[in-house]
């Protein structure tokens, strides 16, 4: 029998490798707040199921937009809190850390969403981020199978992606 | 401010993969032409022209987003500009300029002295009414609306109708800002 | 150098015109799409063979000319020769570019694996439908080939195989 707080969860994950494998997952959404992508790594406790998954970390990124914008000490572009913003309004946040994880996240103005969950120990990771955008430019929006809008099913990303979250530290 | 980007295409240009001009020119020559064949009706070949640009707009506006670094498209003026400046020179190789803004900055006119898709085009009289480069009009609105940005997008000057430039009209109608997608009991 | 604009013109100017001819103007008649869409290629491989050889002798037999097309032609196209030529000397040709250009950011659903009988049905549907919707792509680059050779005088039919992505085989059937 566990008890609750049981020596079996460390509280600080080991220190990340720098051979990489530090990324645990990736999430995608389009402007509409459409799950394109959900691909993961390392995520060895799972409690929800996909849809509410997804939408749970779509709300966590909108309503810490709004906050964070809402607390800026120096824009005046603070925006309403729960109001929609139009992407790049106001300041906006990269990344948070937890004791266990890091998020980072970028938005283009045309409201795509990239959420990388890793290692909390990993480094700044704007322009992974940006890279990554660069490689669904590539290879989703420029396949000509692909539909604008509808989840991302393109093997050459995938194989892509991870390799090159791999190298991640 | 922090930069929104680059200020001109050049740099980008010069790194993207290109192509040959006359492949891109006689190919849209020959899809008009076909849809001409295949509609009849030069309005209805005016329509999917449009349609066609805001599908490819709606796509490439991503790619002109990673490679121009743009970080920010809030404001419709600055918009304009970058658009006319960074992207047009990004694709076609050409700059286009703004002018004619109206009082309240809502409304512009992008200018294109030279436009690469009417190389070596000339508009026979059974032509009359059809708007030759729609297509590009249809990018425009389309990668405008990618970034909450709802416009209206006309000809005002056309070279193959006679006028001495390509003027596009460009008319802001809204600005939809992103909405939370889920319903609370969903 | 003559001028120039990013490929991404071109690419997204072949995908949007075969979803236009595929998905709405014939959506769901192939077979009426897939000809309007292999004559815009081929007016454009006229057009294009026109310009590239009005300061060239005229080409003495078949096997000049298909190696015009190999060489020069497309690497106007695509800055670089076709790959491997194959012929049986009865008058079919195979090209073979090892890297197609406009497939190499064509990519299929990984997805197509696993699963009981009926979803094996629904699975084999979708990849043909996949398959179809690549080989719609095709279309142009056949109608290019047969374009530019029908302006040097040599009718043919051509077909394109691709069953290792991103290579991809052209076959030119001349006419006798």
């Amino acid at each position: 029998m566990q008890f609750f707080g049981g020596s079996e969860i460390s509280p600080s994950p080991p220190a990340p490798t720098a051979t990489g494998n530090n990324a645990h997952m990736i999430y995608v959404f389009n402007r509409n707040g459409v799950c394109l992508l959900y691909r993961e790594w390392n995520r060895p406790l799972r409690t929800l199921n996909s849809q509410q998954d997804h939408k749970l970390m779509f709300g966590l990124l909108f309503s810490l937009k709004s906050l964070t914008a809402k607390m800026d000490p120096i824009g005046a572009d603070k925006g309403n809190l729960g109001v929609p913003q139009l992407p790049g309004q106001g300041c906006s946040f990269h990344s948070f850390r937890t004791n266990t994880y890091k998020l980072s996240f970028m938005e283009s103005p045309s409201g795509v969403k990239i959420i990388l969950v890793t290692h909390p120990r990993t480094s700044d990771l704007r322009e992974s981020l940006k890279y990554i955008y660069n490689l669904y430019v590539e290879y989703v929006v420029k396949n000509p199978l692909y539909t604008p809008g509808s989840p991302i099913r393109c093997e050459l990303f995938n194989t892509t992606l991870d390799q090159y979250v791999r190298g991640i530290a | 401010m922090a930069p929104v980007g680059p200020r001109s295409g050049d740099a980008i240009f010069a790194n993207v993969e290109r192509v040959n001009a006359e492949l891109f020119t006689l190919t849209y020559g020959a899809i008009v032409r076909q849809l001409l064949t295949d509609l009849e009706e030069v309005e209805e070949v005016n329509k999917q022209l449009d349609q066609m640009g805001y599908n490819i707009g709606i796509r490439l506006i991503d790619e002109f987003l990673a490679k121009s670094n743009v970080s920010r498209c809030v404001d419709f003026k600055e918009t304009a500009e970058v658009i006319a400046k960074v992207g047009f020179k990004m694709f076609l190789g050409v700059t286009a300029s703004v002018t004619n803004w109206d009082a309240d900055g809502t409304c512009c006119s992008i200018v294109l002295e030279d436009n690469p898709l009417v190389d070596f085009v000339e508009l026979p009289d059974t032509c009359q009414g059809l708007y030759y480069c729609n297509i590009l009009s249809g990018v425009i609105r389309g990668a405008l609306e990618m970034v909450s940005m709802k416009t209206e997008v006309t000809w005002a000057k056309d070279m193959l109708r006679g006028d001495d430039v390509f003027e596009l009209q460009v008319k802001l109608l809204k600005q939809v800002p992103e909405e939370y997608p889920y319903k609370d009991d969903e | 150098m003559g001028r120039e604009v990013s490929e991404s013109c071109v690419d997204s100017l072949l995908t949007e015109m075969v979803s236009s001819y595929c998905n709405r103007l014939y959506a769901n008649k192939p077979e009426l799409a897939a000809p309007r869409i292999e004559a815009i290629g081929y007016q454009v491989g006229h057009q294009l063979s026109e310009r590239y050889t009005m300061e060239r002798p005229r080409f003495s037999d078949h096997l000049e000319a298909i190696k015009f097309i190999c060489k020069d032609f497309w690497s106007e196209l695509f800055k670089k020769q076709i790959d491997n030529l194959k012929t049986n000397h009865r008058g079919t040709f195979v090209l073979q570019d090892n890297k197609f250009r406009w497939l190499s950011h064509m990519s299929v659903d990984p997805s197509s694996e696993n699963g009981s009988t009926v979803e094996d049905n629904s699975v084999a549907a979708g990849e043909s439908k996949a398959t179809q919707a690549t080989s719609m792509h095709l279309y142009f680059p056949c109608g290019i080939i047969r374009g530019a050779l029908s302006n040097l005088g040599i009718p043919c039919a051509v077909s394109a195989d691709i069953s290792n992505l991103p290579a991809c085989s052209f076959v030119i059937r001349i006419k006798a």
